[in-house]
This record gives C-alpha cells, structure tokens and sequence, in this order.
C-alpha cells in the first residue's frame, strides 16, 4: 500500500507566485485497490503522482510504499516498485527503436545490464503473446521501429511493457487523455483486464468521469490539495455522473471559474 | 599519378584513423546527443601518452590500451561534470579539454625529462627504435611496401578501425548498450526501467573518449610524434565525419552506423585532399573543414535541427 503522510508542497517558494497545494495531507492507497483520482486544474492530482514516483520531493512529512519509507528515494530508484503510465504516449517508449528491442530492454528491468546480448529471440513468443492482448496487431510488428505508431499503439505498448515487471504500484497519468474516444475506450479496457489479472494496487488520474465510475474500487475528488470527495465499494457503485458532476460544477462555481 | 596515388594514400590513412574518433562521436552525440569538446584535449592525450610510454620501449599495444584508458577516464569527468554537477554539455567539454591543454603540455615535458617550469621539449617524437603497433606482431607479417604504396600501414590502419567497428556495434547489442540508446532516445524510459539515465551518459561519454584517444595514439604513429597542437580541429573532423557519413549513406538500409562513419570519415579527408591536389595551401585546411562541415549540417536538416546540435 501507498501512504502519505502529513505532506506539504510549496512551489515557487519565496516568490509572488508561491502556491501550496499540500498543506500536512494525508492520503492513503490499500493494497489491491484500484483508485481513480479525478479533480479540476491545480487541484493537486499531478503533484500527488509526481510525489510518489520520485519526479518532486515534499518539503515535508514522508512517503511510505509497503511499509517502507521512499520519501529520500530518487525517481530512478522507486521505479524499482513503481510502474508509470504517462499521459504523453511518447514518454512511455523508446521512437527509434523497435517494438522488440523496447520490450526487451523492459524484460531486463531490475536486473543488470551487463555486456549479454539484450534481445533473447526466444523471448519473443512471449512478447507477442503479451502484445496480442491489445487486439492492435502489434505483435505482428515486431521490427517496427515505436516512434512510426500512432499515439493508441505505443501507449498500448506503453501500458504492456510498465506491466511486464512485478511491481507494487502502478501509477496511470492521465494515460488516455491525449488519445482518440475511441483509442482511449480501448486503453481503458485493456488497463482494466491488465488490473485485475495482476491485481496490482493502481492509481489512476483522470479528467474522464465516466471512466472514473466505470472502472476501480474507489473514486477520490481533489479541490485544492484536499480530499474532498471519497467512496469506495458499494458506496461508488452507487453514485451517478450527475452527482459527480453537480459536486464538480459546485467546487468550480465557488471557485470563480 | 604519382601525386594522385599518394594523395589517395593519405586520404585512406588519415580516413580510417579519424573514422575511431567519428565512431566515438557517433556514441556521445549521434546516440546520447551529447555534443562533446572535450575530444580536442583527449585525441592529444591519447598520442601523447602512447609515445611517451613506447619512447620507453614498452610494447606499443600496452601503449594504446593506457592511452584508451585515459582517454576514457577523461571522459567520465566529461560526463560527471554534466550529470552530477548539471554542467551543459558544451561546457563540460569546454572545460574539460582546457584542463587537458595543462595536463598533456605537463606530460609531454615531464615525460621527457624537462623541467616544467623551465626548459623542456613539448613535442613527443617517436624515435626510429621505439616500437609501434606497425613494427610488431602481427603487422609484422604484412609487407611494408607495395607498388609504390605503404601497405602496411594502410591495412593495419583499416584493421584497427574495423575492430573498433565491430567492437562498438556489438556492444550496442548488449544490454549496456542497448540501455544506452534508451538514454538518448527517451530518458524517462530509461528511469523507469530503475536506472540511472545518468550513468549511461558518463559511460557513453567515457567510451567516445577512449575512442578519441585510440586515434591520438595513431595520429602520432601516423606523423611519427605527438605536438601540442595535434588536437586543433579534432571536434570539427570527428563531426563532420560523422554527419557526412550518415547524411550520404543513411538511406542505404543494410549498412550499419559504424561502417558509415567510416566511409563518412574518408570521404571528409578526400575533399581534403582533392583541395591539396588543386594546389590549395594547407594553411586554409581548417577554413576548409569548417566550409564543409556547415555544408554537411545543412545538408543534413534533420541533424542541423537536433536538439543540443552545434549551432
């Protein structure tokens, strides 16, 4: 499980421009649990993700994953446990080199790279097998190079190959947001099936809210670095788009905006 | 003719050696886009410190192997000048190859006995006795001279460019080096992956530089000593050699890299040559290489846009 605890974020520290988006938040993640995060600009949902993966540092309080603290830990170094979706399709993978070679590299993920060859041909089996889930026809592409995919493609592949290695969290950001209805339908589904076939604890931001319904345990809304809204179970089965949407609207009308 | 064949000659000779130090450039900035200056010091370093040892009859390929190693150790202060100290690239090669000016003038006179802040001989010149990777085993075996042409120099040369070559697009196949195409393509990926982007880029840094250095260590077998001002221009002939190469021949699918660079270096050192066969002073070598490598950069837009390019 994730959890933070008593967090603060400042930034632009000792400007005009400071702004706090966490003032001593606390937030937690069970294990298994799949937590969708939704919430409007500078709500805080980026900056939360980018505190757990090692991409910022809090001013204070700590980070635990598992029972261990991370807080000091730099980016590199969490990936150890933390797999990440991004939401640019080109952040996830390699452009010039080919399907191959990007799901071999991946394979070695917390292991050495040492001076053994990098692509096993007999892994490759195994990679199409991973790679036919998609339904895309990737795994009949593997001499591709990834940066000549259209943006659906190589974040299917993005999502196949942050999953390749057992991690503890699975962080999605926002990873459907830049594609087609239809691409981002297809990711949603597949980030699904992925979920629960390797019941990994996920949290996922949003700016879709039917997805934020449809798919995992709970639903969290954001307002300015607050946890303003939090169901799970039974509870978010329960709520409707509407209800959503009239808490949504709310916070950005008191907002002014 | 005469003139002809040996110009040829030299444009080959000098091809393949320059074609190491392109070929490191193809690792530091084709691969991690890393523009590095600091070959101007290391290509210096690395001829002198391999006619200092064999000046000293130690086996010349012992020789080289330490002019490798320094110049590789060069390059990871290139690198951890960058990574650690977040130094931009231009600078740290800046840096790195003015303090080599020091550190090889230091060498070249102390290494000849002189006296540092005194007399002494600056210029490393490779005596008739010392022994050179073309006085031993195995180029030995090959005849010095035929047809007028020196043979073997010519062909060990090439022989030691093609080992370069093969070693490089092997490691590239290795998971270290396949780890370092990532870095450049896509660090992010490469920290997902739980590594330090950062220590691919020293180690790209320190291999282009070990590069480097091999081809000092030739050029001053090549011209039979090391003076001071062997590394002016190093940067310029190590790129435009590179670019060249892959600008002419990089729609020819089943040609790798490497061997590009190669063909890219010789053909850079042609046009040198052709200048010198028309009779152009070799005082306007340097404006000529840099008229050439501007053509090669414009010529190749998708290089002249890259980011961190020399512009």
């Amino acid at each position: 499980m994730i959890r933070l605890e008593k967090v603060t974020k400042r930034f632009n520290q000792g400007t005009p421009d400071e702004t706090e988006v966490f003032s001593c938040f606390d937030f937690s993640v069970n294990s298994g649990e799949f937590v969708s995060v939704i919430g409007s600009n500078g709500s805080g949902k980026t900056t939360l993700l980018n505190l757990i993966c090692g991409s910022l540092f809090p001013d204070s309080g700590k980070i635990y994953l598992n029972g261990a603290d991370i807080t000091p830990l730099p980016e590199y170094k969490r990936a150890k446990k933390i797999s990440r979706v991004f939401q640019d399709p080109k952040a996830g993978t390699c452009p010039h080199m080919t399907i191959l070679e990007n799901m071999a590299l991946a394979d070695h993920k917390n292991k050495r790279f040492g001076l053994g060859i990098c692509v096993n041909k007999k892994r490759t089996a195994f990679y199409r097998e991973l790679l036919s889930v998609c339904g895309m026809g990737l795994e009949n592409r593997m001499e591709t190079p990834v940066g000549s995919l259209s943006g659906g493609q190589r974040q299917a592949l993005a999502l196949v190959i942050a999953n390749m290695c057992e991690s503890e969290l699975l962080i999605l950001d926002e990873h459907t947001a830049a594609l087609d209805p239809k691409s981002s339908e297809t990711i949603m589904g597949l980030t699904d099936r992925i979920v629960r076939e390797k019941k990994i604890t996920t949290l996922m931001v949003t700016h879709n809210l039917n997805h934020a319904l449809r798919y995992g345990h709970r639903l969290v809304m954001f307002h300015e670095g607050q946890n303003v809204f939090d169901r799970s179970g039974e509870e978010k089965e329960k709520t409707s788009l509407d209800e959503i949407l009239n808490i949504f609207n709310g916070i950005s009308i008191e907002k002014g905006c | 003719m005469a003139a002809f064949l040996s110009t040829l000659e030299v444009v080959l000779e000098d091809g393949f050696v320059y074609a190491i130090l392109a070929m490191g450039y193809y690792l530091s900035y084709k691969i991690l886009d890393f523009p590095d200056l600091s070959v101007e010091g290391t290509v210096l370093s690395g001829g002198v410190i391999f006619s200092l040892l064999v000046s000293r009859q130690v086996n010349p390929w012992l020789a080289m192997l330490a002019a490798l190693v320094f110049g590789g150790f060069a390059g990871s202060i290139t690198g951890i000048l960058h990574v650690k100290l977040k130094i931009r690239p231009l600078l740290c090669g800046i840096l790195v190859s003015t303090a080599l000016i020091s550190i090889n003038l230091v060498m070249a006179v102390a290494g000849q006995g002189g006296d540092i802040s005194g007399e002494g001989l600056s210029t490393v010149s490779i005596g008739r006795d010392a022994p050179t990777i073309l006085r031993s085993f195995p180029f030995d075996l090959i005849p010095y001279q035929a047809g007028g042409v020196n043979l073997r120099k010519l062909v060990g040369f090439l022989l030691v460019a093609v080992v370069v070559k093969v070693l490089i697009d092997l490691y590239l196949k290795t998971k270290s080096g396949m780890l370092l195409r990532a870095t450049g393509d896509n660090e992010k990926f490469v920290c997902m992956l739980a590594k330090d982007p950062g220590n691919s880029k020293i180690l790209g840094l320190a291999i282009g530089n070990a590069a480097a250095a091999l081809a000092g260590s030739l050029i001053a077998q090549s011209r039979g000593n090391a003076n001071q001002s062997m590394g002016l221009g190093m940067v310029i002939i190590g790129l435009a050699s590179l670019i060249i190469g892959i600008s002419v021949l990089g729609k020819i699918r089943f040609l790798k890299p490497t061997t590009m660079v190669i063909a890219g270096a010789v053909i850079y050192q042609a046009c040198l040559g052709v200048a010198a066969l028309l009779g152009v002073p070799s005082a306007y070598n340097k404006l000529i290489m840099a008229a050439l490598f501007t053509a090669a950069l414009v010529a190749s837009g998708r290089f002249g846009n890259r980011k961190g390019a020399l512009v």
